[in-house]
């Protein structure tokens, strides 16, 4: 009698599915002692997580349907937060302005920590103190460079920004005073104190580039443009797509420096949904209301993620 | 990584966050357990800023002086000024100061909210209680519960620079007195001495609020409550639309606004000292402090009456001191009775009057600085007259001032969501001063739409 081929198959897959569950058997005991050890150190740190960023997560998206003096036990309303929210002619006018920083900082903040990354690691001396320079402003506290923005930008001729651009014939613009002008400026500043973390991210990435891929493309003759597009690119290209989405829902979520420069102003021109969310809350008491906010621009940030990794999965699985 | 090592990091990380919890917990109860029944301790703002050493001085010499009169009572003082942005979480958190000190715009909020208890039963009992001035009171009292005690009210007025006066050929001793004049002398400074004519200030409400005394100077109002009693705004007319007129000629023809309108009350005050700015709109008597501890020439300080556009009007503000809806009947007791020693007392006590003038004056602070009375107004000429030999501001340079209050009609600020209301007129005063084409029709439309929305929101 001969076995059938999958009669034999079936048999040799059996064997080994039996000695793998006896290999785990005997491995079982250990790694669950070692499992629940790991829990144990977890619990203090879940806790503290739990308590002090889960509980509150839960509570505020309780508390968009609620209306809260904060003294008074808060008192259920159902969805009128939400109505509150959409009949506010501001939330359009916040969502399209946060919408124009997103797109304002990616057109800026994305490509100009990578050019001066892939810039700075092309330095034979020198990359040491770049590197420095680069990080620089991102140690100066976020509202100390916020303010010195502020000045620089003053308007008239004496302002530093201005007076640098008198020197090519430019000017004196209205810088933050100016509905037109506001926006960019705010993102300009956002850039300035954002791209040191971000080149430093980008050139860590660089070093892990394999030289032996520079080298054989020198040896085809590949230009430095060619290297930078079929090699630096494509072998950085987590990176890339990891912080891409860091800076668009960084961007989304910008607050300090319209808080601090303008106040939202001139005439609206740089009120954002999170400076929506502050004035609600802390300015006008009304809890319920900014929460409901917070927790409508979590949902879009999450879809916004989701999307965002949906779309780029082929690239960034490639 | 070898297992032991990494479990002995893994404690490391987790130990100081176990520790870090407890001792947040520990610190809550301390909190507590701190207000027995015998002994209280209050919490209370209105400690001067650290930089004026001198205000500080007299502030603890008198909390000291409280304490020894008062055994059973410890003052916590802070001088974190009043911040409603981190006001309502302290309340929640149960860190709320036992005594507030807020701006006049801050007490219906507060009441509406019930963050503020009632202190009827105690506050009725203190010697002055009757004489506090009714302009200020009637805001802080309602269906006979008084939620509030004024530290020291207030006027709009013009504050100016004389010696930039002086400089752009005009007469510091007669300050201007309608918007025409002012529009007048702005156009002359900036242009002789290219300083600022008139300053400024769009941004955190106060927009809204300057646009707001402004619009009462030529008889307008922001909002009104109807017959059926909602309150509808009431902006979008004439009045509101001469003031922004004004502005936009001042800041598109005149040049003389500066160029910066970008910015809050405080960036004000240090331009104004530091001489940048001829005149301005505040409070004259708030104002004087800060400009001569931040350095100001105190002969320089001129005070004007607030300029008028027919309605011989100006808004009137106090600085309230208020109790907290957390404090118990002891702690309520306990920040009235500092209300009176810190507060009332000096300036209706004739003998702790004179005292309290002498040491100020013996430490360098301003003394005698002309203001709109607390109380009555024979009370305050009794306080004026035992306060005298200490005098050691420049009087005479507030006598417009000062002539103007008993001339004018005393406004209030809008009464519901003051706030709120200021927010949404800052971006069309903003507008108005970046835009030079801005439409004030359409722009004062838009903003009566959305003063009415937080209005009908207020109401349900």
């Amino acid at each position: 009698m001969t076995l059938a081929p999958e009669r034999l198959g079936g048999a040799v897959s059996d064997r080994a599915t039996r000695a793998a569950a006896a290999a785990r058997r005997r491995r079982s005991p250990l790694r669950r002692r070692a499992a629940l050890a790991a829990l144990l150190f977890l619990i203090p740190a879940l806790l503290v997580f739990g308590y002090f960023a889960w509980w509150p997560i839960l509570q505020s998206i309780l508390l968009a349907f609620q209306q809260t003096n904060l003294v008074e036990p808060a008192e259920w309303v159902g969805f009128r937060n939400f109505e509150v929210l959409f009949a506010d002619p501001l939330l359009p006018k916040a969502a399209l302005n946060t919408l124009w920083f997103t797109v304002l900082s990616l057109a800026i903040g994305l490509p100009v920590p990578l050019l001066c990354a892939v810039l700075m690691s092309e330095l034979r001396r020198g990359g040491t103190l770049a590197r420095v320079l680069a990080y620089l402003p991102v140690v100066i506290p976020p509202v100390v460079a916020v303010l010195l923005w502020k000045v620089f930008f003053s308007p008239g001729e004496t302002g530093v920004v201005n007076s640098l651009l008198a020197l090519v014939g430019i000017g004196p613009l209205q810088w933050l005073q100016s509905p037109e002008l506001a926006m960019p400026s705010l993102v300009i500043v956002a850039t300035w104190s954002g791209a040191g973390t971000a080149i430093l991210i980008y050139l860590a990435a660089l070093a892990g580039v394999s030289t032996e891929l520079y080298e054989a493309a020198e040896l085809d003759a590949a230009s430095v443009w060619q290297r930078v597009r079929y090699i630096t690119l494509p072998q950085m290209r987590g990176i890339i797509l990891v912080l891409l989405l860091l800076q668009i829902i960084g961007a989304i979520q910008v607050f300090t420096e319209p808080y601090v420069m303008t106040d939202g102003g001139p005439a609206n021109a740089t009120v954002t949904i999170l400076l929506m969310i502050y004035r609600y809350a802390f300015l006008f008491g009304n809890y319920g209301v900014a929460t409901a906010l917070s927790v409508l621009l979590a949902i879009v940030l999450i879809i916004i993620s989701a999307v965002y990794l949906r779309l780029t999965r082929s690239w960034s699985s490639r | 990584m070898h297992r032991r090592t990494r479990r002995a990091l893994a404690a490391l990380v987790v130990v100081p966050l176990i520790a870090g919890t407890a001792a947040c917990s520990s610190g809550q109860n301390d909190a507590t357990n701190g207000t027995g029944d015998d002994h209280v301790t209050i919490s209370i703002m209105g400690k001067p800023a650290a930089t004026n050493t001198a205000a500080v001085e007299l502030f603890e010499r008198q909390v000291d002086e409280f304490e020894k009169a008062n055994p059973n009572i410890t003052i916590e003082a802070s001088d974190v000024p009043w911040d409603a942005k981190t006001f309502a979480t302290r309340l929640a958190g149960g860190s709320a100061p036992t005594l507030l000190r807020v701006p006049l715009t801050e007490p219906p909020a507060l009441i509406e909210r019930g963050q503020v208890a009632d202190i009827a039963d105690v506050a009725s009992e203190l010697d002055s209680f009757d004489d506090l001035n009714p302009r200020v009171m009637q805001f802080l009292e309602r269906d006979g519960a008084v939620y509030g005690i004024p530290e020291k009210s207030y006027a709009f007025g013009l504050v100016y620079n004389r010696d930039i006066f002086e400089q752009a050929g005009l007469d510091p001793d007669s300050p201007p007195e309608t918007w025409d004049e002012v529009r007048e002398y702005a156009a002359q400074i900036a242009e002789t001495t290219g300083k600022t004519g008139f300053g400024e200030i769009t941004t955190n409400n106060s927009g809204g609020w300057h646009l707001t005394g402004y619009d009462y100077t030529f008889g307008g109002s922001i909002i009104e409550q109807d017959s059926s009693g909602e309150w509808k705004a009431s902006f979008n007319d004439d009045s509101a639309r001469d003031v922004l007129e004004l502005w936009k000629a001042m800041r598109w023809e005149d040049d003389s606004l500066g160029d910066n309108v970008l910015g809050k009350q405080e960036d004000l005050v240090a331009e104004f000292t530091a001489g940048n700015v001829g005149m301005w709109v505040s409070a004259p008597p708030d104002v004087y402090p800060n400009y001569v501890a931040a350095g100001g020439d105190p002969e320089a300080f001129g005070a004007g009456p607030m300029p008028q556009g027919g309605a011989d009007a100006t808004l009137a503000g106090a600085t309230v001191l208020m109790v907290s809806a957390q404090a118990t009947e002891a702690e309520k007791a306990a920040a009235v009775k500092w209300i009176d020693w810190r507060a009332l007392r000096p300036n209706y006590d004739l003998e702790v009057a004179a005292e309290t003038a002498k040491a100020s004056a013996a430490d360098g602070l301003p003394v005698g600085v002309p203001v709109a009375p607390i109380f009555s107004d024979e009370a305050y000429a009794a306080y004026r007259e035992a306060i005298d030999e200490y005098v050691n501001v420049p009087v005479e340079n507030f006598a417009p001032y000062v002539e103007s209050l008993g001339a004018f009609e005393y406004v209030p600020e809008p009464p519901v969501a003051s706030q709120e209301i200021y927010a949404a007129l800052d971006p069309l005063v903003q507008a108005i001063l970046t835009d030079q084409n801005a439409d004030i029709d359409a722009l004062l439309t838009d903003a009566e739409t959305r003063v009415n929305a937080i209005l009908a929101q207020h109401a349900s």
